[in-house]
């Protein structure tokens, strides 16, 4: 008998933790080699870690709902065959850092906190010459250095610095208020997929000056061509949403439109025009929103984008999107479908320059080119663009290419690729 | 103003200085007669006779030695080891007696004399006859280093280091012995020791570098502004050690950005203490890691001399770095 321990591989690029979502066995089982030990919820996606070994395991190390480190012991099996399994006896274990699971949840957050700002000597001198705290300065530089165009922007108040054109604008984060515990609260730690929405929302936020714009638009036609081609699938079971069609809508006025299928590179403060049109769709999960992506819609019939989006919605809610499923994105749609509203302001899904909101439809009365009220199938679509490479106009233009696909479908069939 | 090659400048020099005072002797292997290996004693011999100008058999350590027993009896010799590669034989002489008789003697017996040697690649020389081994000498306490680039240097500073009371490593960068030529005034003048030369001027990287690299440092310099508009300061530092510190921080200061260049390794090569210094008293100016354009950490090739010297090129490269690090 011999001991092996298997700890946390690394289990996608730059992932450093995860957190333990389900175990799938227990101290006492004996499991097979490739059986499926425990599902790990990192920032990026839900993975099923598999035993590289058979045996018996006789340590299990975290709780579900407890964060995993890379490298940091998971299981501890009993496995048969020599001495040569073992790749550390058992008393290296204790010396070893701590057990990743137990430790965690209060390292984590503190290595977070005390994280050392990186600048170079002369940025020091510089903030300290101008009493600025570094920590407050969001860095742009590589590796997210605080670079001098940094601070200087920060000095200058945030606003675009004339001085320095390629800067970025630094932007102070207020200290955070303390807040004062009661009895009845429940605190919920802000953790793997949470925190990462919450990272990524900020950097949207805080990097691309968002601007809106909002439409209303007739989608009689789209309704009626839509309930058309459902009722011939209806044998086949098959079903269209609307969602399939306004990705076709999208795809078309992107192409009249390329500098909106782009994102920001921040670093070479180049735009990052896209040759491919790899539309992320969000999906609202229990865990919180995902945007999986469906590549190469442009290629794609309307069934097969139909049948991705099935296929990813129902992946992301069961955590089981890949890295494929997740990167590659050129530009998001976000869909609340009738808890959809009237409008909202979408955030940029970063570094992307554009996205588009699709919200309730209903029927409203409206007044038609002939000065009638008429009863017609209204839904609002939104807009947020990165205003650092989309202008109003170009926005604006973009927009109603899009509706004019969406208002005139037989204009959408005419395009489509 | 005669133009002369750095040969002729060294040759002039001992000819200036053994005129004006007798206790000067010139001694080593082929010194003599043959007027030594590259021509820098030509004609001294002729003009100064065997007592002056002597002819050794091929033993640095009793070149040096010797030379040593005559300073002690206040003469002032001026030893050639014919390739600073063969100056080992010598060491324990140079580092244990000559860098340390001024010091335990309390004065008494400044030891005054300068090694010239011939070092450096560049002249396909292969492992044994081009290298450059500077820093080994700066880490024992009580000797001057110094390396001319250029013929009117060599002369003002070779005269300087003969007139001094502390012992001199004098190493000639015997690439450049005939490439480099220049005018050089026929009269008695010196170069002080210890002071760099700035020779360009700019706010963008300082550029250090000495002896043959020097060459190679003017035309990156030169390239770095004509095509990309970075201005350097570039330091000759002539005498590599004591070193002129001020200068160098000076100019790190000044620009926030430094590239040392020189032939010898990396590890321990003079570049690193000279990033350590400014390190130490430049930190907060510094707008990135001081880049050190060197040799390799390998013997020095037989064939490959072109691939370990720091060309222009690599100097060039050097300077981008630097420029194009974020600060």
């Amino acid at each position: 008998m011999a001991k092996f321990e298997f700890r946390l591989p690394d289990i996608g690029e730059g992932v450093v933790e995860g957190e333990i979502v389900k175990w799938l066995v227990s101290v006492g089982d004996t499991i097979a080699e490739d059986q499926a030990l425990v599902e790990v919820m990192t920032d990026k996606a839900t993975v099923t870690i598999p035993s590289p070994k058979a045996g018996k395991v006789v340590e299990r190390h975290g709780n579900e709902g407890e964060i995993a480190k890379v490298h940091g012991t998971l299981v501890v099996l009993e496995t048969e065959g020599g001495a040569a399994e073992a790749p550390a006896p058992a008393a290296a274990h204790a010396a070893a850092p701590a057990p990743a699971a137990a430790a965690a949840p209060k390292a984590a957050p503190a290595a977070e906190e005390g994280r050392r700002v990186l600048a170079t000597p002369v940025t020091r001198r510089m903030a300290r010459e101008h009493g600025v705290n570094l920590a407050a300065v969001v860095g742009t530089g590589p590796q997210g250095r605080v670079t001098k165009e940094d601070l200087l922007g920060f000095v200058s108040g945030g606003a675009a610095n004339q001085a320095v054109p390629a800067a970025q604008p630094g932007m102070q984060l207020p200290p955070a208020p303390a807040v004062v515990a009661t009895a009845a609260d429940q605190r919920i730690p802000i953790r793997g997929l949470r925190r990462k929405i919450a990272e990524n929302l900020v950097r949207s936020k805080q990097s691309a000056p968002h601007y809106h714009f909002v439409e209303e638009v007739d989608a009689t036609d789209l309704v009626a061509l839509r309930d058309r081609l459902n009722a011939k699938l209806a044998k086949s079971g098959e079903k269209l949403s609307f969602l399939p069609f306004i990705v076709k809508a999208v795809i078309g006025a992107l192409k009249k439109n390329p500098r909106c299928n782009a994102v920001m590179d921040e670093a070479a403060q180049e735009l990052v025009i896209r040759g491919e049109y790899n539309i992320g769709i969000a999906v609202a999960t229990d865990d919180g929103l995902v945007v999986p992506v469906i590549h190469h819609a442009d290629k794609l019939s309307m069934r097969e984008i139909a049948k991705e989006i099935v296929r990813l919605s129902d992946a992301a809610r069961n955590r089981k999107l890949s890295q494929a499923d997740i990167g590659g994105g050129t530009f998001t749609i976000t869909s609340l479908g009738q808890t959809g509203g009237l409008f909202a302001t979408p955030i940029l899904n970063h570094p992307e320059v554009a996205i588009m909101g699709v919200h309730r439809m209903r029927k409203r009365p409206v007044v038609n080119d002939a000065g009638e009220i008429v009863v017609r199938d209204i839904m609002n679509l939104s807009w947020a663009f990165d205003h650092r490479n989309v202008d109003g106009a170009e926005g604006a233009k973009f927009a109603y290419d899009v509706i004019d696909l969406v208002t005139d479908p037989d204009k959408l069939m005419l395009e489509m690729a | 103003m005669p133009v002369l090659n750095l040969l002729q400048a060294v040759n002039d020099a001992l000819r200036t200085e053994m005129r004006r005072d007798d206790r000067v002797v010139v001694l080593g292997e082929d010194v003599g007669k043959f007027g030594g290996v590259f021509r820098a004693t030509a004609g001294l011999y002729e003009e100064f006779g065997e007592n002056r100008v002597i002819d050794t058999p091929l033993a640095e350590g009793g070149i040096v030695g010797a030379a040593i027993g005559m300073s002690l009896y206040g003469m002032r010799p001026v030893p050639e080891v014919q390739f600073a590669d063969f100056i080992y034989p010598a060491y324990d002489q140079i580092v244990s007696e000559l860098a340390k008789f001024r010091y335990r003697s309390g004065g008494q017996y400044p030891c005054s004399m300068v090694i010239r040697t011939p070092y450096g690649g560049g002249i396909k020389g292969g492992l044994y006859h081009s290298q450059s081994p500077e820093s080994v000498f700066i880490h024992h306490a009580g000797l001057k280093v110094v390396v001319p680039s250029n013929p009117y240097d060599a002369k003002g500073l070779l005269l300087s280091a003969m007139r001094q009371e502390d012992p001199v490593l004098f190493m000639e960068p015997k690439r450049i012995y005939r490439a480099a030529k220049g005018e050089v005034p026929e009269e008695d003048y010196t170069v002080p020791l210890e002071k760099a030369a700035l020779l360009r001027e700019g706010d963008d990287v300082t550029v250090i570098a000495w002896g043959a690299m020097l060459h190679e440092a003017v035309a990156a310099v030169d390239e770095a502004e004509k095509k990309s508009g970075i201005r350097c300061d570039l330091l000759d530092l002539r005498t590599l050690w004591p070193l002129d510190i001020d200068a160098v921080v000076a100019s790190a200061k000044k620009t926030g950005r430094v590239v040392v260049v020189h032939e010898a390794a990396r590890t321990c090569g003079l570049g690193a203490e000279i990033s350590a210094l400014i390190q130490e008293r430049a930190f907060v100016h510094l707008e990135a890691p001081v880049k050190r354009v060197t040799g390799w950490d390998t013997p020095f090739p037989y064939t490959l001399d072109d691939a370990y010297l720091p060309r222009a090129p690599r100097i060039l490269q050097g300077i981008h770095d630097v420029v194009e690090f974020v600060a």
